[in-house]
């Protein structure tokens, strides 16, 4: 089973372009038989079934009531692998996925992860082999809070963390193919993060207040900037509006490409500057990749401001 | 007294504190009265919790009266998914 949570249709609807072009081809060239899930975490009722081939939808219920819960509940389908696959995750080779699955003749290898954000592997790209993980202890793949009395100095393990520590415990071992990560995926990161917040709470601040926080939090500039390639090759891909507002515009459920120009020019410190630099590079090489993967032609949207460039130049 | 429209982020409110509508993002709240707004991530030490949405944050200590639990964890560092709030909340 391929499966990953999903909040918002278009976004989901690259997603399943992307699992069923090239992913479920290849891990059924090995002899497997593939089911995609969809967990929709919030919005169901704008995913269309029609715009979602071979694929079915679950959502909150018992056991599953959110998008956290239900990596846990995952688990108990009936099958031997799952494959969990972020919203914003793309793997633009299948091939060299499944080339990898000859791990699993080794009955110690628990995992395959294809894709690491931090220290550990938790459920990007992760493809498990499901009797290991269904052996660790209840609520294995949830979030959790470490070393709460220490607080601020605490650890927020993600989904998944802690059930790669358990494995490791238990002398099972997760694959780590990160290395090869940015040539075979492109991922975006915090695209859900600011479309959230955007529907919960920037209506109740207000446009400018929003705007700040996205010019001083990274993860908010991170997100706002993904969503604009995301936007642009949704576009192209499926002539449609992408994180669209209250009013329909485009990007207005995150921010336009105009607003996050706008608020990068406010951006005066160096260091956040040069960070955010660096994170914008790569990602215009996965949003590069994944256009040519889609047959996109279209010149990358231009956003860093001239100030940046002009102070660069100095 | 928080009222809507206003943002914090980062910020700490003590038990004199009343929300009626502001959005505290990363906060500490010890011991007011939440009556409204919207609580992301940070940490709520006390206080009554009696409307409003309580979203990723911990609850390490206080009362739960009502208000939408989004998710969240508990002062053992457990999560609360949709609608689980803590118990002794």
């Amino acid at each position: 089973m391929i499966t990953g949570p999903h909040r918002y249709a278009d976004l989901a609807r690259i997603w399943h372009r992307m699992v069923h072009t090239d992913l479920v081809p290849a891990f059924r060239s090995l002899g497997w038989k593939v089911r995609v899930v969809i967990y929709r975490d919030a919005n169901q009722d704008r995913f269309a079934q029609s715009d979602f081939p071979q694929t079915s939808f679950q959502d909150p219920g018992p056991g599953a009531r959110d998008f956290v819960e239900f990596y846990d509940a995952a688990l108990q389908t009936d099958c031997d692998f799952i494959f969990f696959l972020d919203a914003d995750v793309f793997i633009l080779d299948g091939t060299w996925a499944a080339s990898f699955t000859r791990h699993f003749n080794n009955p110690n290898v628990a995992a395959l992860s294809y894709l690491r954000r931090g220290k550990l592997p938790g459920v990007f790209a992760l493809l498990c082999r499901a009797e290991d993980f269904r052996a660790l202890p209840d609520r294995a793949m949830m979030a959790s809070y470490e070393n709460l009395q220490k607080w601020p100095d605490s650890v927020n393990r993600g989904p998944g963390e802690r059930a790669a520590l358990m494995l490791e415990k238990a002398g099972k071992r997760i694959m780590d193919f990160n290395s090869e990560a940015p040539q075979r995926i492109s991922d975006f990161h915090g695209t859900t993060v600011i479309r959230v917040s955007r529907e919960t709470f920037a209506g109740a601040i207000g446009e400018e207040a929003f705007e700040t926080l996205v010019a001083n939090k990274r993860y908010f500039a991170m997100g706002a900037y993904d969503n604009v390639l995301l936007g642009w090759l949704y576009r192209a891909v499926f002539e449609s509006t992408f994180a669209p507002g209250a009013d329909g515009g485009e990007l207005g459920g995150s921010l336009t490409a105009e607003a996050l120009r706008r608020v990068l020019a406010r951006i005066e410190r160096a260091e956040l500057r040069a960070a955010l630099l660096e994170y914008f590079a790569r990602s215009d090489r996965s949003a590069e990749r994944l256009a040519r993967y889609l047959g996109v032609r279209a010149p990358l949207p231009a956003l860093i401001p001239d100030c940046w460039r002009a102070a660069n130049a100095r | 007294m928080l009222g809507s429209g206003q943002f914090f982020q980062k910020d700490t409110f003590g038990p004199e504190t009343v929300n009626r509508g502001a959005v505290l993002m990363e906060c500490e709240w010890h011991g007011g009265v939440f009556e409204s707004g919207i609580m992301m991530g940070g940490i709520f030490r006390g206080g009554k919790f009696r409307d409003g949405s309580f979203w990723g944050g911990v609850f390490w200590e206080g009362e739960w009266i009502g208000g939408v639990w989004e998710c969240g964890f508990d002062r053992n560092g457990r999560y609360h998914p949709r609608t689980d709030h803590p118990p002794f909340a």
